[in-house]
């Protein structure tokens, strides 16, 4: 027998199918009447920063007034034009490493936490989380007001890998001080489009 | 309706003076009350040792003395839930399990006292015992987001000039637990430390609370502290001055 | 009259100030939590609903199982199972020396320290680097976890500062500042992420319906572990398994509240497959007791926790001893119960680390009956020849007495109630009352 067939033996054995699965439909969750204020409250209480792109506004005049320092930017969103590296295009992915920013799509905003669904949308999703700094676009219709709403939403690619990110990378590890910029992005920017 | 009064085995060795204050209590409130001679101890401290056989002669016992009352009435709330919790594990068609109160839910939800009780002109602090908050629903828990209550206040705000106080950490456990307080003792020691110190700082002349084995050990931490803090349990405090 | 844990308690107390420190550090992570908890109306409606969907897959494992590993093996994942430690490790060390294997970069998984992967696979010449920054500095420091969620909280920023500058990983000395020392953490493991061959995650969830294996952190480094190398791994216990999204909603939504008093963990990541075409995903379904524990409808329930952390943080017991006070590797409430399951003859040593609060159980996100579990455990220590044998005689003396009214009367008559009430319970000063109340009650109703 091998231990797959052992182990499901002895679970079969053990399971005994008493409990049923409880309706979730009907749990009253949370929400709020302006859930794109909340998501831009809850951005800032996790540490992320919101800003909003006016009408007529470009795009990565904006992004460059938000990071006049950033040398790399990697990107491959058809309307960013400031990038020069496209992750779409790089073979191995450690060569993103050294990236100021990165530039991602979001698909939807979560209001009681501020996460946003992103999708693997690129050939090197590490550009997600290797660059120092990471702005997300995310069109402001899109926000629910909780994760029951959003895990209805979610849908997956080829690529198969999604995250939820909310905010900057971060950590409490040493003394429980909370610190910003642990392994993953040092900053998180939503543009709101 | 006729009520048993039980006075658990530590009260009636240690703290006589609040089985008197219950029964004086519950007198003045006109409730038919026996004390059934012959009763010891409900059994808890040898089952949450580790030990619960012990307590299954004891659970008999106690179901002889009490089983043809309306109501079994305590001033312990750990007694009460052990014999409401575990007895109908230990015996067969357990009668006392549903009919044992501990005397604040029997004021507050049987009696729903309203009325004047005593005279207690000082600043008391809740002592909210697990196994009261926990156990019995005498409070809201501290880690549940459910309506705040507080059974033990409602009743000492009938108090005549009473000023009532919780500390921070309004739940946290004294740390005496039974055989905890010899086996951890340490441990246990500076729970009591801990939590008599956060009475304390309320400005609290007095704590109280429902059972007198936590306010043994918050008493015996306040001499170890040197604090100038008196402990009271809750039915002497609703029966002074009556 | 002492345990494994009040003897280790004992002198974690000795230092009044770290002591105090630990107990206000874990307090505040309980206050934010209750913050978490305040603001949301359905919260008490979620834990039972986490409570029940638990209970539902346990009693139907077996199905979630093989719908798992069926969606997971569509998706191209190679799911392996492993129905002990040593099975585990070998195959993980099978996976990594058929790729030429040098070095592994995993984020925190409670499940690879449970299995002793990491001595195992450097005994066999893989270098293995944890990437959660507390991780790492245990692992630096040649040390276990002292609680699941915060590794190293039992360190200050001093002992991290000097372990860096020993270790070459800051470049200046005496600089202690935590943001600082993280920096450079970062600067350290960045180097390991990109020289790594393989990444390992642990899971919080797996999900039935898709196969998917959901990893939950702050630092991004699980993220980081697998989006580098194209060899994927992680680790999963059998009891992670839920039905579906609409199930993960409910979890996702309560374990960093629970645990950190955060709305969310910083990254909530869905792995569904290998990150490129010539990269390789795999999956190993870790049994190591769990279906033992399953059979056993005594302490079936422990199977539905979900490793917040929240009953350590609110055990009173828990902050006033710290992680190391318990024999097992996992501390308090949860960890004391892990412990008797694994080896109930070497953690009974845990099992007095308990007041029978409650308050592990009022706390816990999916309703275990931590305190009521330990009461049963306690009632089985006789049988197991580990009780204490004072405390037995103890309560042998107090059920004698107890249950003799003639002696229960001489007990309870004078002073020698002393004979009953052990001495340390007395309160210095306590007077011992003249007459007990039953003797009193009689006078009165003359």
């Amino acid at each position: 027998m091998t231990s797959k067939e052992r182990i499901l033996n002895k679970c079969a054995k053990a399971a005994d199918g008493a409990f049923a699965m409880p309706e979730l439909d009907d749990i009253a969750a949370v929400e709020y009447p302006d859930p794109l204020k909340q998501f831009c409250a809850t951005s800032e209480a996790v540490g992320g920063k919101v800003v909003e792109l006016a009408d007529n506004q470009d795009i990565n005049e904006l992004v460059r007034s938000l990071f006049p320092e950033a040398r790399r930017i990697a990107s491959n969103l058809t309307e960013i034009s400031i990038a020069d590296t496209n992750p779409d295009l790089v073979e191995n992915a450690c060569e993103l490493n050294g990236t100021d920013l990165g530039i991602i799509r979001g698909e939807f905003g979560v209001a009681e936490n501020g996460c946003i669904w992103i999708p693997q949308t690129m050939k090197q999703r590490a550009v997600c989380f290797i660059s120092e700094n990471l702005v997300i676009l995310l069109p402001r219709q899109n926000i629910v007001n909780n994760m029951h709403e959003a895990y209805k939403r979610i849908s997956f690619n080829d690529y198969g890998y999604g995250t939820f990110i909310s905010g900057p990378s971060k950590t409490a590890d040493i003394a429980q001080v909370l610190v910003m910029g642990a392994q993953a992005a040092r900053s998180v920017t939503v543009i709101l489009i | 309706m006729k009520v048993g009064l039980f006075i658990p085995c530590y009260v009636d060795a240690l703290f006589p003076e609040v089985g008197m204050a219950s029964l004086k209590l519950l007198r003045h409130l006109g409730v038919e009350v026996v004390y059934p001679q012959g009763q010891t101890c409900c059994g808890q401290p040898m089952a949450n040792g580790g030990f619960e056989k012990q307590a299954t002669h004891l659970a008999r016992k106690f179901e002889d003395k009490f089983g043809n009352f309306d109501y079994v009435v305590a001033p312990s709330v750990s007694c009460t839930a052990f014999v409401r919790h575990n007895y109908p594990s230990l015996i067969k068609d357990c009668k006392v399990a549903d009919k044992a109160l501990d005397i604040v839910e029997f004021l507050h939800d049987v009696l729903k006292v309203k009325g004047p009780l005593g005279r207690f002109p000082h600043r008391v602090s809740i002592h909210n015992s697990c196994h009261g908050v926990r156990e019995l629903g005498l409070s809201s828990p501290s880690e549940q987001n459910i309506p705040k209550f507080n059974k033990i206040r409602d009743l000492l705000q009938l108090v005549e000039g009473i000023d009532v106080v919780e500390p921070e950490r309004p739940d946290e456990c004294c740390g005496f637990g039974g055989l905890f307080a010899m086996e951890e003792k340490a441990v246990s020691q500076r729970m009591g430390c801990d939590k008599i110190s956060r009475h304390a700082a309320t400005g609290a002349e007095y704590v109280t609370g429902p059972d007198s084995s936590c306010l043994m050990q918050l008493s015996a931490s306040a001499e170890r502290l040197g604090l100038d803090i008196k402990c009271k349990h809750v039915v002497e405090i609703l029966a002074s001055g009556l | 009259m002492s345990t494994f844990h009040s003897k280790s308690a004992k002198s974690f107390l000795k230092d009044e100030k770290y002591s105090s420190w630990h107990d206000k550090t874990f307090w505040s992570v309980r206050q934010k939590r209750d913050a978490m908890a305040e603001k949301l109306d359905e919260w008490e409606q979620l834990r039972e609903k986490a409570s029940r969907i638990k209970l539902h897959t346990l009693s139907h494992l077996d199905k979630y199982l093989e719908e798992f590993s069926g969606n997971a093996e569509k998706n191209g994942v190679k799911v392996h199972w492993a129905a002990d430690a040593a099975e585990f490790n070998e195959i993980v060390f099978g996976i990594l020396s058929s790729h030429g294997v040098k070095k592994l970069v995993k984020s925190k998984s409670m499940l690879t320290e449970e299995c002793e992967m990491n001595p195992y696979l450097e005994a066999r010449g893989i270098e293995v680097v944890e990437t959660d920054l507390g991780e790492r500095i245990i692992q630096l420091k040649g040390q276990k976890p002292s609680h699941i969620v915060m590794p190293a909280i039992h360190l200050n920023h001093d002992d991290v500062g000097e372990l860096f500058e020993r270790k070459g990983i800051s470049d200046q000395p005496g600089n202690h500042d935590p943001s600082y020392l993280t920096y450079m953490a970062r600067l350290s493991l960045r180097g390991e992420f990109l020289s790594a061959d393989a990444g390992m995650t642990g899971a919080n969830f797996g999900i039935a319906a898709t196969g998917d294996i959901v990893v939950c952190t702050n630092e991004g480094n699980a993220d980081m572990s697998t989006s580098l190398p194209k060899l994927q791994i992680s680790a999963i216990g059998l009891e992670k398994i839920i039905p579906d999204y609409a199930s993960l909603a409910v979890f996702q939504r309560m374990l960093c509240r629970a645990g950190t008093g955060q709305p969310s963990t910083t990254y909530t990541s869905h792995f569904r497959k290998a990150r490129c075409e010539d990269g390789e995903m795999h999956i190993i379904l870790v049994d190591n007791g769990r279906s033992d524990w399953l059979a056993d409808p005594a302490h079936r329930e422990i199977l539905k926790c979900i490793r917040c952390g929240s009953c350590m943080n609110t055990c009173p017991v828990y902050r006033r001893s710290g992680g190391y006070s318990y024999s097992y590797f996992i501390p308090g409430p949860i960890g004391i119960n892990l412990g008797m399951l694994r080896s109930a003859r070497q953690h009974s040593g845990n099992l007095s680390a308990c007041t029978l609060c409650r308050s592990c159980e009022t706390v816990c996100p999916v309703k275990i009956g931590l305190a009521e579990q330990i009461y049963s455990w306690r009632q089985s220590l006789s049988g197991l020849g580990t009780f204490n044998r004072s405390k037995k005689l103890m309560s042998d003396a107090m059920s004698l007495v107890f249950n003799h009214q003639g002696l229960y009367d001489a007990a309870t008559g004078a002073e020698s109630v002393m004979n009953i009430v052990p001495r340390d319970w007395m309160p210095f000063g306590l007077r011992f009352p003249r007459k007990p109340f039953h003797k009193l009650v009689k006078e009165d109703d003359k």
